[in-house]
């Protein structure tokens, strides 16, 4: 065999194994939208449905549909959700925005003081986070519960089976992103800041004005991360969330899964909904996830 | 534009640093005493560690003051912020805020001070005339190059119009020929000024050049606060010796004998190539006199040898060449003596070969004695 179709039987095998790999990762993902757009609401057995049907995008959505409840007879009824689910959507989507909102504020305050502040026990509180968030939000669920259950008891807006509840303890989940946000505090120079005092610049004008724009990427890296964690965050959710009204994406859906019937083509409606505003997030952070942002103020 | 007073009084500045216990683990800076005078430029010399760069900060108020006090003009500034102190500084790598346009970089002290945006503009358009930005207002920092970025550093701290100018290595992230360009245009800029500035470099080049006077310093203490020539020509211990010239002040250890109205210098026995017994004639048998008989070092710069005989006191002694560094203009030959190695500045244009035995003659007129455990000149 001559080197030249040595190379040519390497590169096959290269594309074989790539096409074979992007075949597995996109088959799932292809299947539930064939299974969105199926009559009946059975698991899929092909990518391409037989017979294409929006009756469970109608659902979703909230548009009324006719649907036939006898075979024989031809006889069919209007249906529609009581709770729409399109409205499950939007809860997440408010949800996940406000809580990751607050994650920012929240950690790359904290990330600020433990990156460039001396105080007392600081490796010991760094430390301290990591271990806690170690253990999962899951494990605290019992302890949630009653921490709402009691502030419902003061501020009714607050407790269980209120979005404000939810978020409060979603802000909870801060400190992996406090860790991820001081590691690239701690790779800008301290002189550009030191710099900024000598200009006259206040601790928070220096914050505000100089290092928070230069770490534009890693606060859109933190937004994207903590959304998508929230939009799709069930334990939590399931437990504090009570009246169809209040769910999230995650809850409502799980709510088609019953025992005795699955419903898998609204609920793959709705899963393919939920990528909408993680793809539309990306979209719009994409022109913050540049390097190179901090090039040029210091020369290492 | 220096209507203000820039002189500044260091007065038994001290700066400790504490473990973490709060107890003293290291002393940085230790009561030191400067005064710079208003409008002068101010070198602080050394190698790494010696405190140059701590000292500077505490001038800046980058780092809290331990012990003594420092004053700008009339005012003692321990406990002034940064911004009150009527300083400014240029630092190592720049530390630009690359985010902002070269404009806003240099802009960014007046808006926080609220000063109107004409007079922004002002003084903005003026330090770019002076350092040749007016170019490259709107560019960011990443779109300049190294020497670029320094002026705009550079002319941050000129807008602020400051009483005193601080420059921490300010040229050393450049490259070789940028930084004798920098060099120039720093010195042409005090010359325009006419503002104090208080300059750290570990660069002797850089401190000898630039520095109306400059302050050597060591392990926390000052070593000799002089101008570059008196600096060079009369060190006042055996640190700034070897540490001002390159290559260093030759420093031959031995002992002073007086004989018969006769002063020798007994260099230490070796192993190889002994320098020997040397005569004294002239003003250093007169200086040998008054400090007698003693152990001391005797230091000789290397262009102080000379190959062939042109003054009148000289020693005469032969050596091997171990090395000879050919720069064009002149060759360094370096010789291994007794207990150290010799360098010889040669004004020659021949090419010395190794092992090749020199005859050398030393300027005994330019001979220093030190105490060798003082390390202080005698």
């Amino acid at each position: 065999m001559n080197s030249g179709s040595k190379r040519l039987t390497r590169k096959l095998l290269a594309h074989a194994f790539l096409i074979l790999f992007i075949m597995m990762i996109m088959t799932p993902f292809l299947t539930v939208i064939a299974s969105s757009f199926s009559r009946g609401n059975f698991a899929p057995s092909k990518l391409i449905p037989t017979e294409i049907s929006l009756n469970h995008w109608k659902y979703v959505l909230g548009i009324p549909y006719d649907e036939v409840v006898n075979v024989t007879t031809g006889e069919t009824r209007t249906l529609k959700a009581d709770v729409v689910p399109i409205r499950w959507f939007w809860n997440s989507i408010k949800i996940s925005i406000i809580a990751s909102g607050g994650i920012l504020l929240l950690s790359g305050t904290c990330a600020y003081a433990f990156a460039r502040m001396k105080f007392a026990f600081k490796n010991q509180t760094m430390t301290g986070l990591l271990i806690l968030q170690m253990f999962p939000m899951v494990l605290a669920l019992v302890a949630f519960y009653t921490i709402l259950e009691f502030i419902g008891q003061f501020a009714p807006r607050m407790g269980l089976n209120t979005h404000a509840g939810l978020t409060l303890i979603y802000l909870g989940g801060v400190s992996i992103y406090i860790w991820m946000i001081k590691g690239y505090f701690e790779t800008i120079s301290t002189s550009i800041e030191e710099s900024a005092r000598i200009d006259g610049a206040s601790p928070f004008q220096a914050f505000i004005l100089i290092l928070l724009p230069m770490s534009a990427p890693i606060f859109a890296v933190v937004f994207i991360l903590s959304f998508i964690s929230y939009m799709s965050e069930y334990p939590v959710a399931s437990v504090v969330l009570q009246t169809g009204d209040q769910w999230t994406l995650a809850v409502g859906a799980n709510s088609f899964l019953y025992e005795q019937q699955k419903l898998w083509g609204r609920f793959s409606a709705l899963a393919v909904l939920s990528g909408i505003p993680i793809t539309v997030l990306f979209i719009i952070c994409q022109r913050f996830l540049v390097s190179g942002l901090t090039a040029g103020g210091v020369k290492e | 534009m220096a209507e203000h007073n820039g002189k500044v009084v260091i007065n038994k500045l001290e700066k400790t640093y504490l473990d973490g216990k709060g107890k003293p683990a290291f002393t940085a800076v230790k009561g030191i005493d400067l005064i710079i005078e208003d409008g002068e430029f101010m070198v602080l010399v050394g190698p790494s560690g010696c405190g140059k760069s701590t000292t500077l900060r505490m001038v800046a108020g980058l780092e809290d003051i331990s012990e003594g006090t420092i004053s700008i003009g009339d005012t003692v500034v321990n406990k002034l912020e940064p911004k009150d102190r009527g300083i400014a500084m240029v630092f190592q790598n720049y530390a630009l805020y690359p985010h902002l346009s070269v404009f806003t970089n240099m802009a960014f002290s007046l808006q926080l001070s609220k000063v109107p945006k004409a007079e922004i503009k002002k003084r903005v358009d003026i330090a770019a005339e002076i350092l040749g930005l007016s170019d490259m207002l709107e560019r960011k920092p990443k779109a300049l190059s190294g020497g670029q970025r320094q002026r705009v550093a550079v002319g941050r701290a000129i807008v602020r119009n400051p009483k005193v100018f601080l420059f921490d290595e300010p040229l050393s992230n450049l490259d070789a020929k940028m930084r004798v360009q920098m060099r120039t245009e720093i010195s042409n800029l005090h010359e325009r000024l006419g503002t104090t500035i208080l300059y750290v470099t570990h660069d002797q080049v850089e401190a000898m050049t630039m520095g109306d006077r400059i302050c050597v310093m060591n392990a926390g203490e000052i070593m000799q606060v002089a101008d570059p020539l008196t600096l060079y020509k009369h060190p006042e211990n055996m640190f700034v010796a070897s540490f001002i010239g390159s290559p260093p002040m030759n420093l031959i250890h031995g002992k002073l004998k007086l004989d018969n109205d006769q002063a020798y210098f007994i260099e230490n026995e070796g192993d190889t190539h002994p320098l020997g017994t040397i005569k004294l004639k002239g003003p250093s048998a007169q200086k040998a006199k008054e400090i007698g008989s003693r152990p001391v070092v005797l230091g000789i710069r290397p262009e102080h040898l000379y190959e062939r005989s042109q003054h009148e006191n000289e020693a005469e002694f032969t050596a091997p060449v171990s090395l000879a560094e050919p720069m064009g203009a002149e060759t360094l030959l370096h010789m291994d003596m007794a207990n150290h190695r010799l360098i010889g500045r040669i004004q020659n244009d021949r090419l010395f070969k190794r092992r090749e035995e020199v005859t050398l003659y030393l300027h005994l007129d330019k001979c220093s004695f030190f105490d060798p455990t003082t390390e202080q000149v005698l």
